[in-house]
C-alpha cells in the first residue's frame, strides 16, 4: 500500500506550543513554593486538616482542629437573638407598657456568700426579675448593620466625588501638564496603598469613635482606587468621538462628558457598585477599631467570650452581603 | 472662502504628505478631493480645522489666517463629516445631534443636558431634513445602520451652521446605494445653505456626478484641478498610482491530485 500523500517538506512541521523554558519556569515556581512552604509551616498545615477530615469521618482518634472548631461552633450556636435586660438596671421601667413581645420573667440564680456571725459558707437563692425582649438582640444588631450600611454609602459617595477630579488629572490625554499628571497619579497611588484599617486607627484618633473615621477611611481608600480605574477608561476610551467634538471647538470639559463619559459609563457603574460591596464588607471591620458599625459590636461581644451574639452578627453580615450581591448585579444589568 | 498659500506637511516621521499645494475655493463650492490612500487627502483636511498645523505655508478662511490665537473661533465655523461617522455610540441621536453645538452653550446646559429652545429646534429640523424620524430621537446611535449614522452625522455638522463643511471619505463604509442617497443629502443641505464643502472621495464616479469643482493629488502634489468634465477627458490615469504587478506566489505544498488517482486506481 503506498502511502496517499508524499511526505510534507521540512518546513511545514509544527512545534509544541510550549519550549523548555517553559518546563524550567514551572519547576522554579515549585521550588519557590516548596522554599516557601518549609518557612510558613504548611506541612503541618496539610498534616492537621488531613487529621481533622480523618476525625470528622472518624477515622483518627484525636484531631486538636476538629475538637477547636466544634467548641467554637457549640458556643456560637445558638445564636442569641433575644435580649435579657434586669428590670432594676432600667431607668423610670414602666410595668404597665411594655414593649412589643417583651415579657418580664424571673430568674433564679444561686449565690454563695459567708454568714458573718456564724462563718460558714451559706448557699443562697437570689431572684430577679428581667425584661425578656424575644427579637431584642437581632434588632440592636439590625440597627448596627443599618450603620454600617449607611457608613459604606456615604463611603461610596465621598470616594466617587474625591476620585473624579483625580482622574481627570491623572488621565494622561486631559491632564493640563506633566506635573499634574505626577502629582494626580502619585496621591492615587498614594491613597491606594494605604490600607483601610490603618487609615481608620490613625482618624480614630483625630475624630474620635464613631461612623466620621470609618466615613473616611473608606472613603480615602476607594478613591484611589476608583481614580486609578476611571483615568485608565478615560485613556482607552475611543479616539474619534473625541475628535470630532475637538474639531469643532468644544472644548476639554466637554468633550470629556459627551464623547467619553457615555461610552465608559458601563463600567463606571460596574466600578461604584464593586466599591460600594467592598465597602460594606470593609465597613464591617474598621469598626473592630472603634471606627463605628457592626464592627464595634462584634469586638465588644467577642472581648467579652458572648459567642452566641457573635453568631448573629456573622449572620446578620453573611444575608446582608448576599442581599447586596443580588442587588448590584441586578442594577449593573438594568445599566449596562 | 478658503484659501491655501502653498501649504505643506512633513511629519516627524519624515513622511512628506503635502508638498506646495495653493488653492483658492469660493464661496459655495463642492470641491471633491481626490486621490490614492495616503495622497494626502486627510491631511489637506485637517489643516483646514487645525488638528494638523502646516509646515510651511498657511490657511486662509473667509478672509482670516489660520494661527494659534483664532484657532478656537475658526473651529467654531468649520463642521466636518467623517468616514466612521465618528458619534458617541452610547449616546442617543438628538443628543449627538445637539453635540454639534457644544461650542456655543454654557457648561452647566452642556453638564445637564439641557439645550436653548433654539439649538433643540434647529436639531430636530435637521434631523427632519436628513431623513430620520421623531422615533428616533431617543435611539442610541449604535442601533442605528450605517446610512442613518452619516446621516446624523450630517445633520450634527450642521448644527454649527458651518462656512466650511469638511467631509473626510463620508461614504467610504457604506454600500453604493446609500453612498449616493448620502452624496445627494451631503450637496443639497450645503447647496441650500451656500456652505463651502471640502469632501475626500475614493469613488470617481461620485465625484464626476456631484463636484462642482475636482482637486486630485498624487505623493502630497496637486495633479489635476478641474471641472469633472475636464477629468472625464483627461481620464484617471493621471491621478492614481499603479503598483508594479507582483509575481504569484509560488505554493510550497505539493501538487497531490496525481498520487492520489493513482492511489485510488
Amino acid at each position: 500500500m503506498k502511502p496517499l500523500s508524499p511526505p510534507l517538506p521540512k518546513d511545514w512541521q509544527l512545534t509544541p506550543p510550549w519550549t523548555a523554558k517553559h518546563l524550567l519556569m514551572g519547576i522554579a515556581l515549585l521550588a519557590l513554593l516548596a522554599f516557601t512552604g518549609s518557612r510558613l509551616e504548611m506541612p503541618r498545615m496539610i498534616k492537621e486538616i488531613g487529621e481533622a477530615i480523618g476525625y470528622s469521618v472518624g477515622l483518627t482518634e484525636k484531631s486538636p482542629v476538629a475538637t477547636g472548631l466544634a467548641r467554637i461552633g457549640h458556643s456560637i450556636f445558638p445564636i442569641q437573638i433575644a435580649e435579657v435586660t434586669e428590670v432594676s438596671r432600667i431607668e423610670n421601667f414602666d410595668r404597665e407598657n411594655l414593649p412589643l413581645f417583651a415579657r418580664i420573667e424571673i430568674q433564679e440564680t444561686r449565690t454563695a456568700h459567708l454568714n458573718t456571725e456564724t462563718l460558714q459558707m451559706e448557699t443562697g437563692v437570689e431572684k430577679k426579675e428581667v425584661l425578656v425582649e424575644p427579637v431584642g438582640y437581632l434588632k440592636i444588631v439590625l440597627v448596627k448593620m443599618a450603620e454600617t450600611l449607611e457608613i459604606a454609602l456615604w463611603a461610596t459617595a465621598l470616594s466617587i466625588l474625591l476620585s473624579i477630579p483625580l482622574a481627570y488629572y491623572a488621565a494622561s490625554n486631559y491632564s493640563p501638564n506633566k506635573l499634574t499628571y505626577f502629582l494626580s497619579r502619585s496621591s492615587i497611588s498614594l491613597l491606594r496603598s494605604v490600607p483601610e484599617l490603618i487609615t481608620a486607627l490613625f482618624l480614630v484618633l483625630a475624630f474620635g469613635f464613631g461612623p466620621i473615621a470609618g466615613v473616611l477611611a473608606l472613603a480615602l481608600h476607594a478613591a484611589g482606587f476608583l481614580g486609578k480605574f476611571y483615568a485608565e477608561d478615560i485613556e482607552n476610551a475611543d479616539r474619534k468621538p473625541q475628535q470630532s467634538l475637538e474639531a469643532i471647538g468644544a472644548g476639554k470639559l466637554k468633550t470629556l462628558w459627551y464623547g467619553v463619559l457615555p461610552q465608559v459609563m458601563p463600567q463606571y457603574v460596574a466600578y461604584n457598585l464593586y466599591i460600594l460591596d467592598r465597602n460594606v464588607r470593609m465597613a464591617t471591620v474598621i469598626g473592630l477599631v472603634g471606627a463605628g458599625g457592626i464592627g464595634q459590636e462584634l469586638k465588644g461581644r467577642f472581648d467579652m467570650f458572648h459567642f452566641g451574639h457573635v453568631g448573629t452578627i456573622l449572620v446578620v453580615i453573611f444575608i446582608t452581603v448576599l442581599l447586596l450581591d443580588q442587588f448590584s448585579a441586578r442594577t449593573r444589568k438594568k445599566l449596562i | 472662502m478658503l484659501k491655501f498659500h502653498s501649504v505643506s506637511k512633513r511629519f516627524d516621521d519624515g513622511t512628506q504628505a503635502l508638498s506646495e499645494v495653493h488653492l483658492d475655493i469660493p464661496q459655495g463650492q463642492f470641491c471633491v478631493l481626490l486621490g490614492s490612500s495616503g495622497a494626502g487627502k486627510s491631511t489637506l483636511l485637517y489643516m483646514v480645522n487645525g488638528l494638523v498645523t502646516p509646515t510651511t505655508g498657511q490657511v486662509e478662511i473667509g478672509g482670516k489666517m489660520l494661527n494659534r490665537a483664532n484657532i478656537k473661533s475658526i473651529r467654531r465655523t468649520v463642521g466636518m463629516v467623517h468616514q466612521q461617522f465618528n458619534l458617541t455610540p452610547r449616546l442617543s441621536v438628538s443628543m449627538n445631534v445637539l453635540s454639534g453645538a457644544l461650542p456655543f452653550v454654557s457648561y452647566l446646559r452642556a453638564a445637564v443636558m439641557w439645550y436653548p429652545r433654539a439649538l433643540r429646534e434647529r436639531a430636530c429640523r435637521l434631523l427632519a431634513e436628513v431623513g430620520l424620524s421623531p422615533e428616533h430621537l431617543p435611539r442610541r446611535v449604535s442601533e442605528l445602520s450605517g446610512g442613518q449614522m452619516q446621516r446624523v452625522g450630517i445633520a450634527r455638522a450642521f448644527m454649527l451652521e458651518p462656512q466650511v463643511l469638511l467631509a473626510d471619505e463620508p461614504v467610504a463604509s457604506l454600500d453604493p446605494k446609500v453612498s449616493r442617497d448620502i452624496m445627494v443629502l451631503l450637496r443639497d443641505e450645503a447647496k441650500r445653505r451656500g456652505t463651502t464643502v471640502v469632501c475626500s472621495l475614493h469613488q470617481p464616479e461620485l465625484a464626476v456626478e456631484f463636484a462642482d469643482r475636482i482637486i486630485a493629488l498624487k505623493g502630497g502634489k496637486l495633479v489635476f484641478d478641474g471641472t469633472p468634465e475636464q477629468l472625464v477627458a483627461a481620464g484617471l490615469d493621471s491621478i492614481y498610482q499603479h503598483d508594479e504587478p507582483k509575481p504569484a506566489p509560488s505554493h510550497p505544498v505539493p501538487h497531490v491530485a496525481p498520487q492520489m488517482l493513482e492511489a485510488l486506481a
